[in-house]
């Protein structure tokens, strides 16, 4: 986010060069300033097809610990069917017993039952499936967010072009500059943090000028480009504290029915949160969510995580479609792995990556569609078999990014969107 | 004095090509008639100090120099900055910015002006102690007249708590310290990077002792290094390489390097002196007492104790071993004609095409011994003969003190000549060496050099433009330096006193005995005691609890003692960086100002981002520095007029004195309703503040 919203094409290029020539003169660091220039080359010759660029936005919902895909996109009979039996939705497939209103929406979306991993631990498998890289010791690797700002820019003058809620940062902005890192909410319902001071606005219009003054010979003195960028974030700061943009944060603007509608929880009112970033033109937003780790009495877990997931998600896709939105956003649910067949003794299921389900709509995507499966037993992948990076392509690919495009890291290694996943196209209608 | 002067001389004249040539030279006469072509460095207590060509300062009494020389001392105007505390150290301080100079001058560029004694003293404390100087430091430092006092110090920084802080933040990022790791608390680490900083063991030292480390890492801290990465040896080994010899290996590690030399066998093959390395306590010798272990759990009653009680016997399991067989294979991928996948790898050393013949490689054979493998591959690179070990150090160490490296990235020395100073470069290697990897000595003649003493670069550089040293860069402090500073402004000098100490309690809580000596009744009394006391560390693995907070105590007249405990503000625990958790946590401000995550390397960011300047503007910092309890606005608000109170702040915040003009605004500002509050907050909000001159 930030600086580069400021920049117009050229000077934001500058500002690339700049910045991966950070120290000042070393060869090495070429590598991002002329991806940019790459960046622009590749969007003349971009790809086309069904579904390239579709999203203008993408909400990315996370499931953290694991989400059982037999009981909620990948139901089964027999002995592995968990605690409620497969329900029948507006769509010709079935939804695990929780997803009662998701079921409803069935034609808004398709469903890949036939996800794969290759890692069972937790933070591997968040890593993977945001980044599609392994993680690695000596670098990181960024999300689809950073990508995407890296490639067409910012999506707003002055709000940050990436967001995520209910989570850390880490990981977002990869490789690139820290600007580029997710501006993180933690808390929904609190919104930005910090965004409010405890002094008048007199007295803070007061301090700002007297700041200006008293600034004023460093800044002369230091015409640094690290000196400016610092009192550009300062401006930008300050614009977006006094101007009414801050209101994309603020979900007491939302009636309380909707507000209700979403489920009033963490997850649910981060899903309404999303929506209003959306409208506002923040193009990426990630929306995490906990509890999914059921290794004990997977029945409870449900009711709870899976009854709230159900509400929001659904909620969220009624919402878009009914303002148009739909169409021009990418929601996405994903998690770092499925879970078990086997209910184990402490009536929970364990960590599963051999094959899980992940859930598209809008931007683009056929509604009521299923791509893949598993087999009767949800234990592996029974036809077409799709990978982290796969799903990750198929997203870039619908924000219309050069999924093929070599990008060279500031320590001089390649990377692409996705690491070289193939798009799944006929997701795409 | 006769034969030291001429035994001198002949040496000046033995070092060639390191003269510079932008001072001014005299000819000096002595009462008996011998002339010295020197520099005059100044006068003090009756001593004259000259500098010769070659850097050396000759210290003669004034009374022993002719009667017309004694009138020029006494009139003449100094160059440079002082005096140095040994001629030794000038000599080794001006070898260097004689190189530095030879380079700008190739490109047809100057050195920048000598910096101001303000400038001086606020980055001096910053660059050794992590801090910037209280407003009684910077005036101790301005108002005194010596002519040493420059050199005296960077001598006192070096000694202070602050600069072992400081070192260990640099080192703790580069090292990926965490406090949690594997699951357990790394404190014991921690603690000895620390202790091996006090002590200032010297760096091979260390790293020898990082690598060969055996033991629990509860018992021995230093293994903390190579469980850090427990099973993931490949990954620690290409961190090893790049850290410590600027070895650019990481692709090697997945497929033959692209660019550089490097191929992925190469890899396998220096991957194989940890082949007989156990970094998983399953194996060898601690395993037979752990099977004994895992039958008294099953004998602990409750579900949630037996649990605990696994956790506890995991961070017991935390140790390096050597087992007596090389298993390193090569991988299942590999797809060059020069191995199988499968087949066992013979370790080998890489060498560099420059340095085939060093010593480093010399009495290093493949041993018989798999067991003494990795003292080999240590012993091969802490070898003062590697020719990048002590390249790779002094590189890093120039960085930490001038903000840029002459070779950059600071990972990758495989090709030195690529430096924007090359004969630099390798003549720091050579001081490293010469000073034996003592890197307190080698940061006093970084610190000593004219080259820091000047001030730092105010242009913006083209474009792929060599950074030749006209001067420090300017640049932007650390989220440590930044943090510590904003702790000295609330209490003054003081937060240097608290240290943590957390590995010493956290082991004496865990540490369970093994030995198979023990019944299971005892051993069973030490797992229920243990797990009383991992409540402390939050379960012993998990989210990091703040400790110091809790511990946090007051004497009978309700002063803080600083030794025992921070104070604490608004929630804020104010001791330095490198006493709270490692790293903290994600909404701190250390993190937001861009302290590592401590999952990679190196990766300390000095970016701004609007997060980060809400937190600045409205966040819990400010507010505390702002506070009528804060050091910074009881030392103003105790003076009298609005002018003297703004001089206070500026000596506090900036280390000087204000201008006219900001004198004028700013006091005008205190007399029109602005409070001590609001002017905290501007001078804190300041470019001037983060940057460090």
């Amino acid at each position: 986010m930030n600086l580069h919203n400021q920049l117009d094409p050229i000077s934001r290029r500058a500002f690339c060069e700049r910045w991966a020539s950070a120290a000042l003169g070393v060869t090495v660091l070429h590598g991002l300033g002329g991806s940019a220039f790459a960046a622009e080359a590749a969007k003349a010759a971009a790809p086309t097809g069904p579904g390239f660029g579709k999203a203008k936005n993408v909400i990315f919902l996370q499931m953290v610990g694991g989400m059982t895909h037999i009981d909620t996109l990948d139901p089964k009979d027999g002995p592995t069917q968990g605690p409620k039996a497969p329900i029948k939705t507006k769509a010709d497939f079935q939804l695990g017993g929780t997803m009662e209103n998701l079921a409803k929406q069935a034609d808004k979306f398709s469903i890949i039952r036939s996800m794969t991993s290759k890692t069972g631990v937790h933070a591997a498998g968040q890593y993977v499936i945001r980044t599609g890289y392994e993680q690695r010791g000596t670098i990181k690797h960024p999300n689809i967010g950073a990508w995407a700002q890296h490639f067409l820019g910012s999506s707003h003058k002055t709000l940050p072009s990436n967001v995520c809620v209910n989570r850390q940062p880490q990981n977002g902005n990869g490789f690139f500059p820290s600007s580029f890192s997710p501006l993180p909410i933690l808390d929904p319902d609190v919104g930005l943090q910090y965004a409010k001071s405890e002094a008048t606005p007199e007295q803070m219009s007061k301090r700002i000028a007297m700041l200006d003054q008293l600034d004023a010979g460093f800044r002369d003195r230091f015409k640094t480009s690290e000196v400016k960028s610092y009192t550009q974030f300062y401006d930008k700061t300050i614009s977006i504290m006094s101007s009414t943009d801050l209101e994309a944060f603020h979900l007491d603007d939302e009636p309380e029915a909707l507000k209700e509608k979403y489920g009033k929880n963490k997850f649910g009112q981060g899903c309404l949160l999303a929506r209003r970033l959306v409208e506002k033109g923040i193009r990426y937003i990630e929306v995490a969510k906990g509890g999914w780790d059921m290794h004990n009495n997977i029945e409870d877990g449900l009711d709870e995580h899976g009854a709230e997931l159900d509400m929001a998600l659904s909620a969220l896709l009624e919402d878009l479609k009914e303002r148009g939105l739909l169409e021009s956003t990418l929601v996405v649910l994903c998690s770092e792995f499925g879970r078990g067949p086997k209910i184990n003794g402490n009536a929970g299921r364990d960590h599963h990556p051999k094959v899980f389900s992940t859930l598209l709509a809008g931007g683009g995507i056929k509604g009521g569609f299923i791509y893949g499966s598993s087999d009767k037993e949800g234990m592996a992948v029974a036809d077409k078999q799709t990978s982290p990076q796969d799903f990750l392509s198929t997203i870039g690919w619908s924000l219309g990014l050069p999924v093929d495009e070599v990008v060279m890291s500031p320590s001089n290694r390649p990377f692409t969107v996705g690491d070289k996943g193939k798009a799944v196209m006929e997701l795409f209608a | 004095m006769k034969t030291r002067l001429c035994l001198s001389l002949a040496c000046a004249l033995f070092v060639t090509g390191l003269q510079a040539d932008n001072e001014v030279y005299r000819t000096w006469t002595d009462a008996q008639g011998r002339k010295l072509e020197a520099t005059f460095r100044g006068i003090e207590n009756g001593n004259v100090f000259l500098q010769v060509r070659n850097g050396y300062v000759y210290r003669l009494s004034l009374d022993k120099l002719s009667a017309a020389d004694q009138q020029a001392a006494k009139t003449l105007k100094p160059e440079g900055l002082g005096i140095p505390s040994d001629p030794n150290l000038a000599q080794a301080a001006a070898q260097i910015d004689m190189l530095v100079e030879a380079g700008l001058k190739k490109s047809e560029q100057k050195p920048n002006p000598l910096a101001s004694d303000e400038q001086f003293v606020r980055r001096v404390f910053l660059d050794l102690a992590g801090r910037i100087p209280t407003r009684e430091e910077t005036l101790e430092f301005i108002n005194d007249t010596s002519l040493s006092k420059r050199a005296k110090v960077i001598d006192r920084l070096l000694e202070s708590e602050g600069y072992r802080s400081h070192l260990f933040n640099y080192f703790a990022d580069m090292l990926r310290m965490a406090d949690v790791a594997q699951k357990a608390r790394f404190y014991t680490y921690q603690d000895w990077l620390k202790g091996q900083i006090a002590e200032n063991v010297p760096w091979n030292k260390i790293v020898y002792s990082m690598m060969t480390a055996d033991g629990k890492l509860l018992e021995n801290g230093a293994t903390g290094y190579l469980l850090r990465d427990a099973g993931m040896r490949l990954d620690n080994l290409s961190l090893t390489l790049s850290t410590f010899i600027g070895a650019n290996v990481s692709c090697a590690q997945c497929h033959d390097h692209p660019f550089a030399d490097w191929t992925q066998r190469q890899f396998y093959e220096m991957a194989a002196f940890f082949g007989a390395t156990e970094t998983y306590g399953a194996k060898g010798n601690a395993g037979a007492g752990m099977q004994g272990m895992r039958k008294v759990i099953a004998s602990l009653g409750d579900k949630k104790l037996q649990q605990q009680a696994k956790n506890l016997l995991r961070v017991n399991a935390l140790a390096v071993e050597d087992s007596t067989e090389n298993d390193l294979k090569i991988p299942d991928d590999y797809k060059y004609p020069d191995a199988k996948p499968g087949d066992l790898v013979t370790p080998k050393l890489i060498t560099w095409s420059d340095d085939k013949n060093k010593k480093a490689y010399q009495g290093v054979q493949t041993t018989k011994h798999d067991e003494q493998l990795r003292a080999q591959f240590a012993k091969w690179m802490t070898s003062p003969d590697n020719p990048r070990f002590a390249m790779t150090i002094a590189n890093r160490m120039w960085k930490h003190i001038f903000g840029l490296g002459v070779k950059e990235p600071v990972t990758d020395l495989d090709d030195p000549a690529a430096s924007v100073n090359p004969a630099l470069l390798h003549h720091l290697a050579n001081e490293m060496v010469r000073l034996k990897f003592n890197l307190k000595q080698f940061l006093r003649v970084l610190c000593n050099t004219q080259t820091y003493q000047r001030e730092a670069t105010s242009h913006e550089l083209a474009d792929n433009t060599a950074y030749l040293f006209p001067g420090p860069i300017l640049r932007r402090m650390t989220a440590e330096q930044a943090w510590d500073s904003c702790a000295t402004l609330v209490v003054g000098a003081d937060v240097d006193k608290f240290k943590g100490h957390r590995g010493e309690t956290y082991a004496k809580a865990m540490s369970i005995d093994f030995s198979g000596e023990a019944s299971p009744d005892v051993v069973k009394g030490q797992i229920e005691n243990a797990i009383a006391s991992m409540r402390q560390f939050g379960g012993g693995g998990g989210n990091p609890k703040n400790n110091t907070k809790k511990k946090r105590m007051m004497n009978q007249g309700g002063e803080e003692n600083l030794t025992l405990a921070p104070p604490v503000r608004n929630g804020l625990v104010l001791a330095r960086a490198s006493e709270l958790p490692q790293p903290e946590k994600d909404q701190h401000f250390l993190r937001m100002f861009g302290q590592s995550d401590r999952q990679i390397a190196d990766s300390e960011s000095e970016e701004g981002s609007i997060p980060q300047v809400l937190m600045l503007m409205n966040g819990e910092a400010q507010r505390v520095i702002g506070q009528n309890d804060s050091l910074v606005v009881k030392t103003a608000s105790a003076q009298k007029t609005p002018e003297q109170q703004v001089e206070s702040l500026y000596l506090s915040f900036f280390s000087r004195k204000p201008k006219p003009d900001e004198l004028t605004n700013a006091a005008a500002g205190l007399s029109n309703g602005m409070t001590m509050r609001d002017l905290t907050w501007v001078l804190f909000n300041t470019r001037e503040f983060i940057f460090v001159e």
